[in-house]
């Protein structure tokens, strides 16, 4: 007997339970598994949880002490939220309407600006948030006692003109390294929770660049 | 979704929506999931609709477009796509449809990548390379030689089962 997958297919089809529609459960409720819309929720939950940590965190440093780490961290939070607020409406305006190809480079291009604009934004606000961790410590109202518990013994800052030098130096340092290195910290910890999603991508558009080459 | 709308715009062409949401889901619970949520996507965007296109054709893509971007959970809560290596626990649903041959071309469609998967199933449903380049938006002319190539490995994954009775054509 000769078969061919073109007369499989249309055999197939021919028996009467082989079409059945499912029935639709509880549509409006029913969380959507869409990569656009999941990041559409991720990204609003996101955005909603900074926000709402941002204030919490505000209100515990001035418990704490520590009111310029919590002001510092506050500032920079609410920043990094508006810039991706920003972003939102790129992503929403995606048409679903359009031929495989143009919509996965849509969605694709709109990852791309996303990451681009937040890897930049990283190499400011990596060494910003180190920053305010600092001065949040340094002005904080028990700055001494707190330095002499870290380090177990007591110690006295060695000033030049105000500044304590052997502690500044390190914290420059770093805040450098941060500046520098900021935006490979955020691709990495990109990498780490979307990575598979991002190579996914990369892998589907390659694969319709060859046949539309 | 209105029931309406449903019944009179999106059931008529669920076949559509069926065939390829079948080559896209390994499960029978991955499929009514697929399959809603591509229902869900046709309702929210139906007044992009612009009649340029056939409303069947305007379904396919977005059926297409759906399940290409489509992710699931398995039940360890891992992310993957549905042309990852699968568990065996997850790989069971082979008996989707009465016919035992349509099943096994199943099988070997899901071991196809993703976009092999959108080009054979709009070349089953007997759609022009044109119209196959239109909704996936590539080069109609890379078209031909790539269902070829898909045919060949079809024929090698049902062979390799030994799920034809006689030759594949």
């Amino acid at each position: 007997m000769e078969k061919s997958i073109e007369s499989i297919w249309k055999e197939g089809f021919l028996k009467n339970d082989a079409l059945v529609a499912p029935k639709l459960n509880n549509l409006y409720n029913q969380k959507s598994t869409h990569i656009i819309d999941k990041y559409k929720r991720m990204f609003k939950i996101n955005l909603i949880a900074v926000v709402a940590g941002s204030f919490l965190f505000l209100g515990v440093s001035f418990i704490l002490g520590i009111p310029v780490m919590g002001i510092g961290f506050f500032l920079i939070l609410n920043v990094i939220v508006l810039v991706n607020k920003k972003l939102l409406p790129g992503l929403q305006k995606i048409d679903k309407n359009v031929s495989s190809y143009q919509y996965l480079k849509t969605f694709d291009a709109w990852m791309k600006e996303n990451i681009s604009v937040n890897s930049k934004m990283a190499g400011y606000y990596y060494p910003l948030f180190f920053l305010s961790f600092i001065l949040g410590f340094w002005f904080s109202n028990n700055s001494q006692n707190l330095f002499n518990e870290i380090l177990g013994y007591p110690h006295e800052f060695y000033l030049v003109y105000g500044i304590p030098v052997f502690w500044t130096i390190p914290v420059i340092f770093i805040t450098g390294l941060l500046a520098i290195f900021g935006g490979r910290i955020y691709n990495w910890d990109l990498n780490i929770v979307y990575g598979r999603v991002l190579k996914k991508l990369e892998e589907l558009i390659a694969d319709m660049e060859e046949l539309r080459s | 979704m209105s029931s309406d709308f449903y019944t009179s715009s999106i059931l008529p062409f669920s076949a559509i929506i069926i065939k390829i949401c079948r080559a896209y889901t390994n499960t029978q619970e991955d499929f009514e999931d697929y399959y809603q949520e591509v229902c869900l996507q046709i309702w929210k965007t139906r007044d992009n609709f612009r009649e340029q296109s056939e409303w069947s054709t305007w379904i396919y893509r977005l059926s297409l477009n759906v399940c290409l971007t489509l992710l699931k959970k398995n039940k360890n809560n891992k992310q993957y796509f549905a042309s990852d290596s699968l568990p065996e626990e997850v790989v069971e649903d082979s008996h989707a449809f009465a016919d035992e041959s349509l099943n096994q071309l199943y099988d070997a469609i899901r071991q196809l990548s993703e976009i092999d998967r959108a080009v054979i199933l709009l070349y089953l449903e007997e759609k022009t390379y044109q119209e196959i380049a239109d909704i996936i938006g590539t080069n109609p002319n890379n078209i031909g030689v790539r269902i070829k190539r898909i045919k060949e490995r079809l024929k090698k994954l049902l062979t390799q089962k030994k799920i034809l009775h006689g030759k594949v054509n």
